[in-house]
């Protein structure tokens, strides 16, 4: 499933908190290498030109924090989120 | 109106330091200055990508040197940028670090002929022309770039010392004071003006600008905690004339010394005091944090750079900043 389907299960109410969450991880990753360059890349034109708390935002910043932090990121979707469906497609995705 | 600037250290993957320039960017700074270490990712390429993601912030190393970076490729280097990001581009250099430097195998001498030397060759070769100049350190022959470079790029210059100061305010545009405290620009401003007044030049004239270790969070602990290891390192590598003019015991930074040279972190910075934060961080709410850059703004500067570590958490710490602390000056 692509990310962007992805981002469709999120409830737009939680997609805020979602967002600034995995930013979080994301710049505090030690792990940062695992970033490929094109994925660094499209983060930053999304940055730049929007943001990622919409659902082409949230799309991006999902697949780099899953990319770079997959562990943190699954976890909180699925236990302090409680959303069990999007974690199992994020565990596929990973 | 005081303008406000970042420094960012690109210790971390380039993705992260460009993702803070264009928040920077987006929340309201007017200038990004990136440090130069060897250590650390190269400046220019962090550069290089801030310019191919942001539009309006102005940027810019700060600083470089002119030990480890030849004169020539720093001009080289700025050019080409300044094709990049026209008219955003500006030149952060000074003496640089003896210590750092010394471990590259890199004597540092004559740092203020060094310095003058290596801004004259600057501006010089950003005219295009053929270059031949006989510096006390740096010399060049018949040098030219095969390109025009657009034009000229302002220049700042990291001082500290008298003499520096002096300089800076006699040839640069700007001038880079490592300070947070009135005291220090107080008497920086004082030797800027002795030198612009050398140069028949007016102090409005000079961009005067604090380099200040900042850190600001809503909960004050929080922030003071965030700085406390950039105080610790500053204690270590300031002269003792400067820790007596804050009345720091020098006992106390003795200690702090002795605890980094045996890598213990722990106890340098757990030894940072009150006294040492006031003197060298501004840290704590917006509200603190505004009553402080205001006593600078007093004291002269027209710039100020939030630098390292601007708080315990950088992203929320630019929207803090952006909210809170940038609107109440501008």
């Amino acid at each position: 499933m692509s990310y962007k389907k992805i981002v469709e299960m999120i409830p737009v109410e939680k997609r805020g908190m979602l967002s600034d969450k995995l930013l979080n991880y994301l710049l505090k990753a030690k792990k940062e290498n695992k970033m490929p360059s094109s994925l660094a890349k499209c983060f930053l034109s999304q940055w730049q030109t929007g943001d990622f708390d919409d659902a082409a935002g949230l799309a991006v910043l999902l697949e780099a924090t899953v990319t770079v932090e997959p562990g943190k990121t699954i976890e909180f979707v699925e236990t302090e989120m409680q959303l069990a469906d999007v974690a199992k497609a994020l565990k596929e995705a990973a | 109106m005081v303008k406000f600037g970042i420094e960012f250290v690109p210790k971390e993957a380039y993705w992260k330091t460009v993702y803070y320039a264009i928040q920077a960017e987006k929340r309201g700074f007017d200038n990004l200055w990136i440090t130069d270490h060897y250590n650390n990712r190269n400046v220019y390429v962090t550069l290089a990508a801030t310019a191919m993601y942001t539009k309006k912030i102005v940027f810019g190393p700060g600083v470089t040197n002119p030990f480890l970076i030849n004169p020539i490729m720093t001009t080289q280097s700025l050019a080409s940028l300044d094709e990049l990001a026209p008219g955003r581009v500006v030149l952060g250099m000074g003496a640089g670090d003896k210590t750092t430097l010394a471990s590259t195998g890199i004597e540092a001498k004559k740092q203020l002929s060094a310095v003058v030397d290596a801004i004259a060759i600057f501006k010089l070769m950003l005219e295009g022309k053929s270059v031949t100049y006989e510096g006390n350190v740096f010399q060049v022959k018949g040098t030219k770039f095969n390109f025009k470079p657009r034009g000229q790029i302002p220049v700042y210059i990291g001082a500290q010392g008298p003499k520096m100061l002096a300089m800076a305010g006699k040839i640069g545009d700007g001038v880079l004071i490592n300070a947070s405290h009135p005291k220090d620009i107080d008497y920086a401003v004082s030797q800027i003006k002795s030198g612009v007044t050398e140069a028949g030049k007016n102090i409005s004239e000079v961009d005067v600008t604090a380099y200040a270790s900042f850190s600001v969070h809503k909960k004050p602990e929080k922030a003071q905690q965030a700085a406390s290891p950039v105080v610790a390192f500053i204690v270590a590598g300031s002269p003792n004339v400067i820790l007596e003019r804050h009345g720091i015991d020098l006992d106390k930074a003795n200690k702090i010394r002795g605890a980094l040279a045996k890598g213990d972190f722990g106890g340098a910075f757990g030894s940072v005091s009150p006294k040492m934060m006031e003197a060298f961080c501004i840290a704590g709410t917006p509200d603190m944090c505004n009553e402080k850059i205001s006593r600078l703004l007093k004291a002269g500067i027209t710039q100020f750079v939030v630098g390292s570590p601007v708080g315990p958490n950088v992203r929320k710490s630019i929207d803090l900043i952006s909210e809170q602390v940038i609107p109440h000056f501008k």
